[in-house]
C-alpha cells in the first residue's frame, strides 16, 4: 500500500526578489513497511523535503506546488491546515538531526514527552489515572528505546543528557503517537559509531516489529545499504535516480549515483591498496547560480548538447531515472 | 546553588563599598569644610563640630575616617540637611517610598501593557498590527518625558479637569506616616473613609505614572517583540510544529517561556530609566519623592543632602537589579548542573 506519493514537488523561495525552485519536479513514493532511503550531498535539499512533508516551513517567503502530494489517497495541499496538523499528529513523526535543539530548552524532557502521547489512548480511562497512565506509557516508550534510567531521564532538562541518549529519546517520542511513517532526518550526525549502530538498529526494530515506514535521509551509505530497501538520490533539488537498493547497487543508471556509490571506499571491492580515492571534482552550486536543464550537468563526466534541457524521467521495472545518457546505453 | 548565592553577594557587597566610598570622599569633593559636609552642622557652631570631629576622627587617617563614617551610616546617623536642618535618615525614609511607589505603579503599568503589545506585534510579524505598533513605540520612546508630563497637566488636568494638578493626596486628607507607601498607610491608619482617600490617591497618580509609564512600555514592546521574533524562529518551535500542535499550544507551551527568559534581567535593567524618569516627572507634579527633594537639595547646595540622596538611590538600584539577576539565574533550568549520570 503507499503511504506517502508525491509527483512534481516543486519548491520555491524568493532570494533577492526572485523565486528560485530549490526543490525542482522531487518525486517520491514510500510504500508501507518499507526503509526508504534519500540520499544526497550536503545542500541538496533533503531536509527541505523534511519540512515540505511535515508543513514546518514558515509559509511566507516560500510557495509549494505539487502535481500530487498525497496521504493515504488524500490531498496534503489541498486539506485545510487543521485536517493537516492532525495527520501529521497521528500518522507522521519526525527525528531531526539535532536532538538538542529540536527539544525545549527550559522543559523538563518527561512534560515533552507527554504532550505528544497519543490522546485516543488515554481518554478512555478515568481522569484521576490519567496522570498515573501517561507517565506508565512514557516509561514504556522510554524502555522500547534502550533508555534504562528513566526517571532520571524524564526529569531532566535537553543540555543535561548526552546527545545519542537524546536522539534515542527522540526516537521515543517519535513513536509516542503510534505513526505509520517515521522521518528520520540525518539521525546519526555527527554520533560516534557505537552509538550510531544503536540507533540504526533501533530505527530497523521498530521497522520490523511495528511495520513503520521509514524514511531514512543521510548521506551515511554505508548505514543506509546495511537497512533500507529502497533508495532515492538527490542532486541540488531534483530527483536523479529512484530504485530498488540492491539493484541500484549492482546498476546504477546515472552517472551521479555511480560516483556517490564510488566515493565511499567500502562498496569497491576492487579497489586496489594505495590507489586513489575516486571522488567528482566541483562543488553543488549555489541556490543564485543554478544551471539550466540537468543540474549536473556543469559536473557530469558524460555531459552533452542536449543536458541544458531537464532529461524527462525514464523507468525499467521499479527503477526510475533522469538522465539523457545513462550509464548503461554505452553503444550511443 | 550555595556557591551563586555567594557569588552574587559578593558582586553586590564590593558594588556597595565602592558606592559608599565615593559617597565618603564627596564630603571632601565638596566646597567647604569636610565635616560640615558629613554631618550638615556649619562650623559656627562650635560645641556641636567638637563632638562631630571626635565622632568621625577627622585629625586621623582616611581609612579609620571612612571606618567611622561607615559606623555612623549603619547606626542611622546620617548628618544634617543645611536646608531644613532635620536628620537626613528621616528624611530620606519620608521620600523614597513615595519615588519607589511611584515607580512600582509605572513598572507594573508597562509590563501589563508592553508585554502583551510585543506578543501581538512578532505574532503579527511584518503584518500592518506590528508596523503600527512599531511605529506607535518609536513615536513613545522619542517624546522627552519633562515635555509629555507637561503635555498631560495642560491637557487632563486644567483642560479638562479630569485628574489633580499636583501632589500624591488632597489635603483633606491626614494619613500618619508608618511605611512610606501611602497605599499600605491609608489600611494602616484610623480614618473614616478609606476607600475615597483611596480614590484621591488613585487619581492623584495617574498622570504622572502614564507619563513615566510611556517610554518603559515603549522599550517593553520593542524587546518583548525582538524575544518572541527570535524564539518563533528557532529550531525547536519548528519542531513542535512539525509534531502536529497547534499554534495556541505551541505558543502557550513551549513560546512563551522561553520568549520570557530573555526578557527579564533587561526589565531590571529599565529599572534604572525608570527611577531616573521619575525624578523628573516627580518636579513637574510636585510628587514627593526623592527626586523632588534631591533636585530641591541640588537647589540649595544642600551637599550632605545629596550625598546621602545619591547613596540611598544607588544603593536601591543596586540591590534590585542583583536580586532581580539572582532570581533569573536561579529560575534559570539552562543554568543547572550537569547530572553527568550515565542514562
Amino acid at each position: 500500500m503507499v503511504l506517502l506519493d508525491i509527483k512534481n514537488l516543486t519548491l520555491e523561495i524568493e532570494l533577492s526578489g526572485e523565486w528560485v525552485k530549490t526543490l525542482d519536479k522531487i518525486n517520491l513514493v514510500i510504500h508501507e513497511g518499507e526503509i526508504h532511503a534519500l540520499v544526497g550531498e550536503s545542500g541538496s535539499g533533503k531536509s527541505l523535503i523534511v519540512k515540505a512533508i511535515v508543513g514546518a516551513l514558515p509559509n511566507k517567503r516560500w510557495r509549494i506546488t505539487a502535481d500530487r502530494m498525497t496521504w493515504l489517497g488524500q490531498d496534503m495541499l489541498a486539506m485545510s491546515a487543521l485536517s493537516r496538523r492532525k495527520l501529521i499528529r497521528n500518522d507522521i513523526s519526525v527525528i531531526f538531526q539535532n536532538p538538542i535543539g529540536s527539544l525545549d530548552p527550559i522543559l523538563p524532557l518527561g512534560k515533552q514527552l507527554k504532550e505528544v502521547l497519543d490522546i485516543g489512548k488515554i481518554r478512555k480511562s478515568w481522569f484521576w489515572k490519567k496522570k498515573q497512565q501517561k507517565h506508565k506509557m512514557a516509561v514504556d516508550l522510554l524502555h522500547r528505546v534502550g533508555i534504562k534510567n528513566h526517571e532520571l531521564c524524564l526529569s531532566s532538562f535537553p543540555h543535561q543528557i548526552s546527545n545519542d541518549v537524546l536522539q534515542k529519546f527522540m526516537i521515543a517520542m517519535a513513536l509516542a503517537s503510534g505513526p505509520k511513517l517515521i522521518i528520520a532526518d540525518d539521525p546519526t550526525r555527527g554520533m560516534e559509531v557505537n552509538a550510531k549502530t544503536q540507533i540504526l538498529k533501533l530505527l530497523s526494530r521498530v521497522n520490523q516489529v511495528r511495520n513503520t515506514s521509514i524514511l531514512f535521509v543521510s548521506h551515511d551509505l554505508l548505514a543506509i545499504s546495511s537497512m533500507a530497501h529502497f533508495m532515492t538520490v538527490l542532486y541540488c533539488g531534483q530527483t536523479v535516480e529512484t530504485g530498488e537498493l540492491k539493484k541500484l547497487r549492482k546498476r546504477a543508471f546515472h552517472p551521479y549515483t555511480q560516483a556517490l556509490l564510488d566515493s565511499a571506499p567500502s562498496f569497491r571491492k576492487d579497489l586496489p591498496p594505495k590507489s586513489k580515492l575516486s571522488s567528482l571534482p566541483g562543488t553543488i552550486p549555489t541556490l543564485h547560480h543554478l544551471p539550466i536543464g540537468c543540474r549536473f550537468g556543469p559536473r557530469c563526466p558524460r555531459a552533452r548538447k542536449e543536458c541544458v534541457t531537464t532529461p524527462a524521467v525514464r523507468k525499467i521495472h521499479n527503477h526510475y531515472y533522469s538522465c539523457h545518457f545513462p550509464l548503461h546505453w554505452e553503444g550511443k | 546553588m550555595s556557591n551563586v548565592f555567594v557569588r552574587y553577594f559578593n558582586l553586590m557587597l564590593i558594588t556597595l563599598v565602592i558606592l559608599s566610598l565615593f559617597s565618603f570622599f564627596l564630603a571632601y569633593l565638596f566646597p567647604g569644610h569636610p565635616i560640615e559636609n558629613l554631618t550638615g552642622v556649619r562650623l559656627a557652631d562650635i560645641s556641636q563640630l567638637e563632638n562631630s570631629e571626635f565622632k568621625y576622627r577627622s585629625g586621623e587617617s582616611m581609612l579609620v575616617q571612612y571606618w567611622h563614617y561607615m559606623s555612623a551610616l549603619f547606626e542611622g546617623n546620617w548628618g544634617k540637611s543645611f536646608n531644613s536642618g532635620l536628620p537626613l535618615y528621616d528624611e530620606i525614609t519620608n521620600v523614597l517610598p513615595a519615588s519607589i511607589e511611584l515607580s512600582s505603579y509605572a513598572l507594573f503599568l508597562s509590563v501589563l501593557v508592553g508585554i502583551p503589545l510585543g506578543f501581538l506585534a512578532a505574532m503579527k510579524h511584518h503584518k500592518f498590527t506590528d508596523y503600527s505598533l512599531l511605529s506607535v513605540s518609536v513615536l513613545g520612546y522619542s517624546i522627552p518625558v519633562f515635555w509629555l508630563a507637561l503635555l498631560v497637566i495642560l491637557i487632563f488636568s486644567l483642560q479638562l479637569g479630569w485628574f489633580p494638578l499636583s501632589g500624591r493626596i488632597s489635603l483633606f486628607y491626614e494619613i500618619p506616616k508608618v511605611t512610606g507607601f501611602i497605599m499600605l498607610d491609608i489600611f494602616l491608619s484610623e480614618i473614616e473613609d478609606k476607600q475615597a482617600a483611596v480614590n484621591n490617591v488613585i487619581r492623584h497618580s495617574i498622570l504622572p505614572t502614564l507619563s513615566i509609564a510611556l517610554v518603559t512600555t515603549t522599550l517593553i514592546i520593542r524587546i518583548t517583540r525582538r524575544s518572541v521574533i527570535e524564539t518563533m524562529n528557532t529550531e525547536f518551535i519548528q519542531a513542535a510544529f512539525a509534531r502536529g500542535l497547534s499554534t495556541r499550544q505551541v505558543l502557550f507551551r513551549h513560546g512563551i517561556r522561553n520568549a520570557l527568559m530573555p526578557i527579564f534581567p533587561l526589565l531590571a535593567m529599565q529599572f534604572t530609566t525608570l527611577l531616573t524618569n521619575a525624578m523628573i516627572v516627580e518636579t513637574i507634579f510636585s510628587w514627593p519623592g526623592i527626586g523632588n527633594w534631591l533636585i530641591q537639595a541640588i537647589y540649595h547646595q544642600d551637599y550632605p543632602a545629596i550625598r546621602a540622596g545619591m547613596l540611598a538611590v544607588s544603593a536601591l538600584v543596586v540591590i534590585f537589579t542583583m536580586s532581580i539577576d539572582l532570581t533569573i539565574r536561579l529560575m534559570d533550568p539552562k543554568r543547572r548542573r550537569l547530572k553527568r549520570a550515565a542514562i
